[in-house]
């Protein structure tokens, strides 16, 4: 129990530190990608492509997704833009996140992609050409206790596909999937990797403030981001331990921990609401402007291109 | 002599520290149900009422047990409010939001009375097809013990009953092949649909 305790204790120490140590993801313009060929789409075209797939045959690639059911789920991200769920207890929040804006962007180029990495076992977006490792093939479609993300096997394809071809410094330590790693470091999303990937993948214009362990430097943040939710989408890197608390430890965790989609952000007096998506839904939250403060890490905007 | 002195002395602190934990844990197992069983039960039917028309949960954020976090759900959003337990904020939300504003405040004060930190109505999937069970967490002691990291007692009311290994562990199946994990937990069996858990996190 003891030994227990005390390596909780230094792995918590040696992550901090690698955080401490990491100084990245500081503001700055990017340019855009030359060779993008995506283009985005309308979601009537992307229903009419998930509704013209009619038998959908098993995948020799991916030996435990049901092609029944993966259809099913396309057309639930597609029908239902702001359905993506991570997973109860995964580290897919960033991935969750970048999903999102995805079937936002290019709703057809999500579901098509989706399809040929199912048929083909990869497949290109953009200028990113997806190929996944053979544990990824066959985890896909086994994830379970995860709430609703257990009958989503395209889904779990793809947060599999993204976090094994997407890699940060925290996945140094744990690069190769082994089961039961979505809800450990190999699938964490440092800020960096966030943004990098948002950028690769969907060609925006990014322009990120903030940093794995240092708040943005902003001036007044409400502001801020208030107007940058104007001009683009705004994707806040926060400390969801402070808001949505799992326990009462005396000493909370000075890091991120969680990626949110914002869509709304209000003042009234001293209060601020922000209606936000997260885990498949859209979640309202008031806080006072210093605890805004005290758990946002870093406010990332996007443009389309 | 000294040194041995110091090692006895070193070696008595660490058993009583151990055996200080281990009791913990022991204590809250079934022994902690059977004592609270009827304020237990009576919180778990009131909640399994109430949600039936509007989904919340109601999780507590400070020692007292006055700071509640409200989180209502509907069908296009998640409404998360705090509140203090007393706050005339707190009636106004549930009768704007159309729930059961006596039962509910019934609810938060048999919640306090036993400690009962967080109350939730969890889905699960067998088979593909959707289940649900009530969480119910309480905060132990345990939290004033030095090691003693395991700080919530957890239970889970399921409408139907469970299948169990020999060892009372909660399974998925009738085959009893894998152990049924929540929110990451094992759980044992108190009756054929009541199970229980220690852990270091109440959701």
């Amino acid at each position: 129990m003891i030994k227990a305790y005390i390596f909780n204790k230094a792995i918590y120490t040696a992550i901090a530190l690698c955080l401490l140590l990491s100084g990245h993801a500081k503001g700055s313009f990017v340019p855009l990608l030359p060779n993008d060929s995506s283009e985005i789409s309308s979601i009537e075209k992307a229903v009419a492509f998930v509704d013209s797939i009619q038998d959908l045959a098993p995948s020799v690639f991916w030996p435990n997704v049901r092609p029944a059911l993966f259809l099913e789920n396309l057309k639930t991200n597609i029908y239902q833009p702001h359905s993506p769920y991570q997973g109860r207890g995964t580290n897919f929040c960033g991935y969750g996140a970048l999903t999102y804006l995805f079937i936002q962007k290019d709703p057809l180029g999500y579901a098509q992609l989706l399809l040929k990495l199912f048929q083909e076992g990869e497949a290109t977006y953009g200028a990113t050409f997806f190929k996944p490792s053979t544990p990824i093939k066959s985890a896909a479609g086994k994830l379970s206790f995860k709430g609703v993300l257990d009958i989503r096997p395209a889904e779990q394809m793809w947060y599999l596909c993204l976090a094994d071809h997407y890699k940060g410094y925290l996945n140094v330590l744990n690069r190769r999937y082994d089961p039961g790693d979505e809800d450990r470091m190999w699938a964490s999303v440092n800020y960096a990797k966030f943004n990098r990937m948002v950028k690769k993948l969907l060609n925006y214009q990014s322009k990120a403030k903030g940093a794995d362990l240092l708040h943005p430097l902003v001036g007044d943040l409400f502001l801020y981001i208030s107007e940058h939710l104007k001009t683009g989408s705004v994707v806040l890197y926060i400390n969801n331990r402070l808001v949505h608390k799992k326990n009462n430890a005396r000493v909370k965790p000075g890091f991120p921990t969680h990626y949110i989609v914002l869509k709304e952000i209000i003042k009234k007096g001293n209060k601020i609401t922000l209606v936000y998506w997260d885990y498949g839904g859209t979640t309202l939250i008031e806080l006072t402007p210093a605890l805004l403060k005290k758990i946002t890490f870093g406010v990332a905007h996007y443009t389309k291109n | 002599m000294n040194g041995k002195f110091l090692t006895a002395m070193l070696s008595i602190f660490c058993i009583a520290v151990l055996s200080s934990s281990c009791r913990t844990a022991k204590d809250y197992s079934t022994h902690y149900y059977f004592k609270h069983e009827l304020v237990l039960n009576s919180i778990e039917k009131s909640y399994s009422g109430i949600i039936k028309k509007t989904p919340f949960n109601i999780a507590f954020n400070n020692k007292a047990f006055t700071i509640l976090t409200l989180e209502i759900k509907t069908d296009s959003i998640t409404y998360r409010y705090e509140f203090d337990a007393t706050e005339q904020r707190l009636t106004d939300t549930l009768i704007k939001y159309h729930l059961d504003t006596a039962n509910i405040k019934q609810l938060i004060a048999a919640m306090q009375s036993i400690r009962c930190i967080w109350i939730n109505n969890l889905d699960y999937y067998v088979d593909d097809k959707k289940k649900s069970l009530v969480f119910i967490s309480i905060k132990t002691s345990a939290s004033r013990s030095l090691f003693g990291y395991k700080k919530y007692y957890i239970l889970t009311y399921f409408p139907q009953p469970q299948y169990f290994d020999e060892h009372g562990r909660l399974m998925l199946r009738r085959k009893r092949k894998e152990i049924h994990k929540i929110n990451g937990g094992i759980f044992k069996r108190i009756n054929d649909k009541i199970c229980y858990t220690i852990s270091e996190q109440y959701r």
